[in-house]
């Protein structure tokens, strides 16, 4: 998918959701989490609801997740977006309860559960957004857990 | 015992008004909001004079000093907005009775207006719309994790939420036709509804477009154009009003245990997909009443999609957790069923008014007037939107 023109861009420089975006121009998936308690701060905010410190940063994530949900759009609701394409929700497997949205050409055929993989698609200079594929099978090789910096 | 409220049965909706509800009004929503306070307020037998106070929504383009204005009124002393859209019109009567309870007015105007058709659109994501060309999210709405993937509108969210209570549970197609269906009964009694001539049938359900699978034309409801208010007031007032009162039982607002941000998009965020806001809200305003879910004659349940209904059956407590499903298709929400439902045809059937329709309904049904009157309903839900947060009525004859 190359980005329409009339696509909306995501803001890059908010205070509190900045750092995902410049993560995601370096092709990584990073979420804020608290520096006090640990909390993975999603939606990203600087404030901790947990703990209330405000010492909070960004932490990066294997990018890799399972598919919550998905629909198919059938109407036109924008130029940027025809239909047939699919929103998928993905919930981040070493962020249990963390997800993400991603758009899909068409109506592929998906499963419950399925495992999903980042993609870093550049729309704009300086703007990549955090995209989401589906894998065929459970992936192989390294357990999450491995690669992923402790969150509690 | 009961949730610290002290108010119950003291304080009432005494008038009920509305404009006609079509596609195109040819007015401002000034005008319309106008319109069905002055009905409103002469069904509550009373004069513009005597209206010292206004609620309003946050989502109305209409302000509480715009309808002073509009209206004339003389003696205007108190206003307040609620919100979060939807979500407003039962908390918008808790704060008019908050507000007559503290002395800070005697006859509050709550209303809500708008060219929800031939204005700007909710159904067709309201932030898409603004943002324009501009980059989108940012200062707490995070529109920025959603709009730029295509998830622009409500009934995509719903969508979601829908696919996954289908995963989860079982639920089928034919449980979410089953809610269009009865609703469309409703309407169809209804002279007031926009689908009063358009019977609905499994085939035409069925056979309607696809909008955002699993949810097809008839799962959405009809945005539209069009205003309603009530006044609120003490019963003691109310009761010296030429129509009956609704006692306001109990009224509770409420954002569930884990808040989001934002306005509707957010919802898939937080850590419960199918749990909404209404159960938190539930239990407090059962408390508040002194009822429960068996009590209930009669729910006016926010309808703004099939699914919003369903989730908020098993909220409300009316069937567990994942039973929602077949507890639509029972023929439980029917007029002849265990909980008869939008008896005016609802969001989806009568027109959306954003929530606001099912508060005049439930009146309706508490003074016996309406066109699908339940017999000798003396109880009546009403509940006002999801996903962001909630909030909702016990309301009661005197």
């Amino acid at each position: 998918m190359t980005a329409h023109p009339d696509a909306p861009v995501p803001v890059t420089t908010d205070l509190d959701t900045g750092g995902f975006w410049q993560a995601a121009a370096h092709n990584r998936l990073a979420l804020r989490a608290c520096l006090d308690c640990g909390t993975v701060l999603h939606l990203p905010k600087v404030m901790c609801h947990r703990c209330r410190s405000t010492r909070s940063g960004w932490r990066e994530i294997e990018p890799v997740g399972t598919l919550a949900s998905w629909t198919v759009v059938r109407a036109a609701l924008h130029p940027a977006f025809p239909p047939p394409y699919t929103i998928v929700l993905v919930e981040l497997d070493a962020a249990p309860g963390a997800r993400l949205i991603g758009y899909l050409d068409g109506a592929p055929d998906l499963a419950m559960g399925q495992p999903m993989r980042a993609t870093f698609q550049q729309v704009r200079d300086q703007v990549t957004l955090v995209q989401w594929s589906p894998l065929p099978a459970v992936i192989s090789g390294p357990s999450p857990d491995s690669l992923v910096p402790d969150l509690s | 015992m009961s949730g610290g409220w002290s108010l119950r049965d003291q304080y009432a909706i005494s008038g009920v008004g509305a404009t006609d509800f079509s596609r195109d009004s040819g007015r401002t929503p000034l005008t319309l909001a106008c319109e069905a306070s002055l009905a409103a307020i002469a069904d509550a037998g009373l004069a513009v004079e005597d209206i010292d106070g206004v609620v309003r929504a946050d989502y109305d383009s209409v302000q509480p000093g715009d309808l002073a204005h509009g209206l004339g009124l003389p003696n205007l002393r108190y206003w307040g907005t609620s919100g979060i859209g939807g979500a407003a019109p039962c908390g918008m009567v808790g704060q008019a009775v908050a507000a007559v309870a503290a002395g800070l007015a005697t006859n509050i105007v709550v209303f809500r207006a708008l060219n929800g058709r031939s204005g700007l659109r909710l159904g067709r994501g309201s932030a898409v719309q603004r943002a324009a060309s501009r980059p989108v999210g940012g200062n707490g709405g995070y529109e920025e994790f959603f709009l730029p993937y295509g998830l622009i509108a409500p009934g995509q969210m719903f969508a979601l939420l829908a696919r996954r209570h289908m995963a989860e549970f079982g639920t089928a197609a034919e449980d979410l036709r089953a809610i269009a269906l009865v609703a469309r009964r409703r309407a169809n009694a209804n002279p007031a509804a926009q689908m009063c001539a358009r019977p609905l049938t499994e085939a035409d359900y069925e056979g309607a477009r696809m909008i955002s699978e699993p949810l097809r034309l008839f799962d959405f409801c009809l945005e539209t154009d069009g205003a309603c208010a009530v006044v609120v007031t003490s019963t003691e007032r109310a009761l010296d009003g030429p129509n009956p009162p609704a006692l306001v039982r109990a009224v509770a607002q409420g954002s569930g245990p884990r808040p989001q941000a934002g306005t509707f998009l957010t919802a898939l965020m937080r850590d419960e997909l199918l749990t909404q806001p209404s159960a938190a809200v539930a239990e407090l305003l059962y408390q508040r009443g002194g009822l429960g879910p068996a009590d209930i004659d009669v729910a006016q349940l926010y309808d703004c999609f099939t699914i919003t209904v369903l989730l908020q059956l098993e909220d409300y407590g009316f069937c567990a957790k994942g039973e929602g499903g077949p507890f639509a298709s029972s023929g439980a929400l029917d007029l002849d069923g265990s909980l008869p439902f939008n008896t005016a045809g609802g969001n989806l059937s009568e027109g959306y008014l954003h929530g606001m329709s099912h508060v005049l309904e439930g009146v309706r049904q508490i003074r016996g007037t309406s066109t699908s009157q339940v017999t000798g309903a003396r109880t009546c839900l009403v509940t006002s939107g999801i996903p962001a947060a909630t909030s909702a009525l016990l309301l009661r004859a005197a």
